[in-house]
């Protein structure tokens, strides 16, 4: 038996096609998508495709930066200010497995605005992700959000913010937690919000978002410790956790391992690694 | 799973263990590598998780905390071999009893394979180690110098890496066992400096160490691979492509399966091993259990 052939660590094929996996959280260049607009964007795409392949990713998001600064590569913002077509070449290659979101500028909200027309209204991005530690990412609580948000509402995007509840506190003034986005999220109740990496650290993660019926937790972006799959379906229920893989970067068996690994039934692992996602874009795939 | 082997295993590494003393102990058979006739490409490939722990975390409950569970576990995934530490040593002082417990625990349970724990800031660890060596038979010992509060320029780790060798035994060192990020606030644990550890390694002749838990950057990993005796784990090696990379990058038989389990999911680590397709099947049966293998087997010169 060929240990190139075995099925190390995985479910059976069969099982993890029935999954339906949808990815919230793919990192391909996630800095840059490279000077020249794309390059180290597709390089980063094609290296992960052995893994979206060995875990049958039916579907991936990924953030597009789109001229507002979100990046520290001024030739790459100078160039999509003048040919914004660059953003789209991942979804034109990759069209049946590719979803987009952009990343807004909180300190820039006029720009950002204007973005959501183009990208949200007019163009084929499904959402929005606020960074945390990229060019102009403001906390989630600053004022600047609220006149974003709204818009996003109105457009029926997926609004996910980048958190962490980090030992020590945060590295910077413009990271966000859990709690920060459970205060703006209480500002719009019947919107949903997702809580990227559920805190890092998810034990306070979870219970900063509990009482937030609005607030959805995803799972990437931490080791794969054990007892967190578990301890979200307890306190938040399996339909408020959105499965990511944070490829390349991090690697499919941190992953994806957190949730087949998990003491938790297939009902509710196919809830977070598909369906739960699914739900949430339907407003924006109908429109 | 090949129980006959490791039913083998276990009673070669108890003869051992009762046969000889740590300084008389260097020819103790531990772990058979299997003879030629089992070696060809239908045999599943032999698995050994080389970084497992066991007891209790001390910050939560984990899902896999009892030693029945994660053998299960184990056994569910198709691991041959683990070889387990305890969670206890991390910050017991009454070192004796958890290495003792520790090996009552793994000599019931055929598939684990007990690695004591050692803290060099507790008077006479000296003891300790003939203790794991001698009385209780264990192959290596595990070492938590961040935990324990020393650094490794410290004299007694000299000493330790000394009479592990002249033992014939290895030494793991767990670089780190939870994210700085997300540690306890009143417990909080930066990962071990190893710069002198290269240094300290090639000064001992036959010196065998195998870090645990390590994400190591290119810069040291460029001294790392220079330095013959010092091995991997991947538990902790990150991105899609990060384990092969590791594996191209260090000369063969020097990266071993381990999983971290049961703080992290066992799966995690095995899944990662070959999703992205990159290892050929020789370098999959090294990781996989092989290098491990070997590493045990050097036990015997």
């Amino acid at each position: 038996m060929k240990p190139s052939t075995l099925r190390l660590g995985l479910p059976a094929k069969d099982r993890l096609r029935s999954y339906r996996i949808w990815d919230s959280y793919f990192t391909p260049s996630f800095a840059s998508p490279g000077s020249d607009g794309s390059s180290k964007l597709i390089a980063d795409i094609e290296r992960s495709l052995p893994a979206i392949e060995t875990g049958c990713i039916e579907k991936l998001c990924y953030f597009a930066h789109v001229g507002l600064g979100t990046t520290n590569d001024a030739q790459y913002e100078k160039l999509v200010r003048t040919r914004p077509d660059v953003v789209l070449k991942p979804l034109q290659r990759w069209p049946n497995l590719l979803l987009g979101m952009i990343q807004l500028n909180a300190s820039d909200v006029a720009a950002s605005l204007d973005a959501l027309n183009r990208w949200l209204r007019d163009g084929p991005m499904l959402g929005v992700y606020f960074a945390s530690g990229s060019p102009g990412a403001l906390p989630c609580t600053h004022p600047n959000m609220r006149p974003l948000v709204q818009r996003i509402i109105e457009l029926k995007g997926v609004i996910m913010q980048h958190t962490w509840f980090k030992t020590g506190g945060k590295d910077g003034p413009n990271e966000s937690t859990p709690a920060e986005l459970a205060e703006l999220a209480a500002n719009y109740p019947q919107h949903k919000f997702i809580c990227a990496h559920a805190g890092g650290e998810w034990q306070r993660g979870i219970r900063a978002i509990r009482d937030s019926s609005n607030v959805l937790i995803e799972t990437s972006g931490f080791d794969a410790t054990a007892g967190f799959i578990e301890m979200a379906v307890r306190e938040l229920g399996p339909e408020r956790i959105l499965f990511g893989s944070h490829l390349p970067s991090r690697s499919l068996g941190t992953e994806l391992g957190k949730v087949v690994g998990a003491e938790i039934s297939e009902h509710d692992k196919r809830l977070i690694l598909g369906e739960n996602y699914r739900q949430l874009l339907r407003p924006m795939l109908k429109s | 799973m090949n129980v006959n082997a490791i039913r083998f295993s276990r009673r070669k590494l108890l003869c051992g263990s009762v046969a000889t003393g740590v300084t008389a102990g260097t020819g103790a058979a531990l772990a058979p590598r299997p003879g030629k006739a089992e070696e060809d490409d239908s045999r599943r490939p032999r698995i050994i998780d080389t970084n497992v722990s066991l007891f209790q975390w001390p910050f939560r409950r984990l899902p896999l905390d009892n030693a029945d569970s994660l053998v299960a576990k184990l056994r569910s995934l198709g691991i041959d071999q683990a070889w387990a530490s305890s969670f206890e040593g991390l910050l017991h002082r009454d070192i004796a009893s958890v290495n003792r417990r520790l090996a009552e625990a793994c000599r019931s349970r055929l598939e684990l394979v007990p690695i004591g724990c050692i803290n060099l800031e507790l008077p006479d660890w000296e003891s300790d180690l003939h203790r794991c060596f001698g009385e209780h038979g264990m192959p290596g010992v595990r070492l938590h110098p961040n935990y324990h509060g020393y650094k490794l320029d410290d004299p007694r780790f000299v000493r330790l890496i000394e009479l592990a060798t002249k033992a014939g035994r290895f030494v793991q060192l767990a670089t780190v066992l939870e994210d700085t990020r997300t540690q306890h606030p009143l417990v909080r644990v930066a990962d071990v400096d190893l710069t002198p550890l290269p240094r300290i390694i090639s000064q001992v002749d036959g010196a065998r160490v195998q870090l645990l838990n390590h994400r190591p950057s290119a810069a040291t990993l460029k001294i790392f691979a220079k330095t013959d005796g010092l091995y991997f784990d991947t538990s902790r090696v990150e991105s899609t492509d990060g384990v092969p990379q590791l594996v191209a990058q260090l000369s063969s038989g020097r990266v071993l399966y381990g999983s971290h389990a049961p703080l992290l999911i066992p799966e995690a680590a095995l899944i990662r091993v070959n999703e992205a397709g990159l290892l050929d099947d020789a370098a999959l049966r090294g990781l996989l259990g092989e290098n491990a293998e070997a590493l045990m087997q050097a036990n015997r010169s």
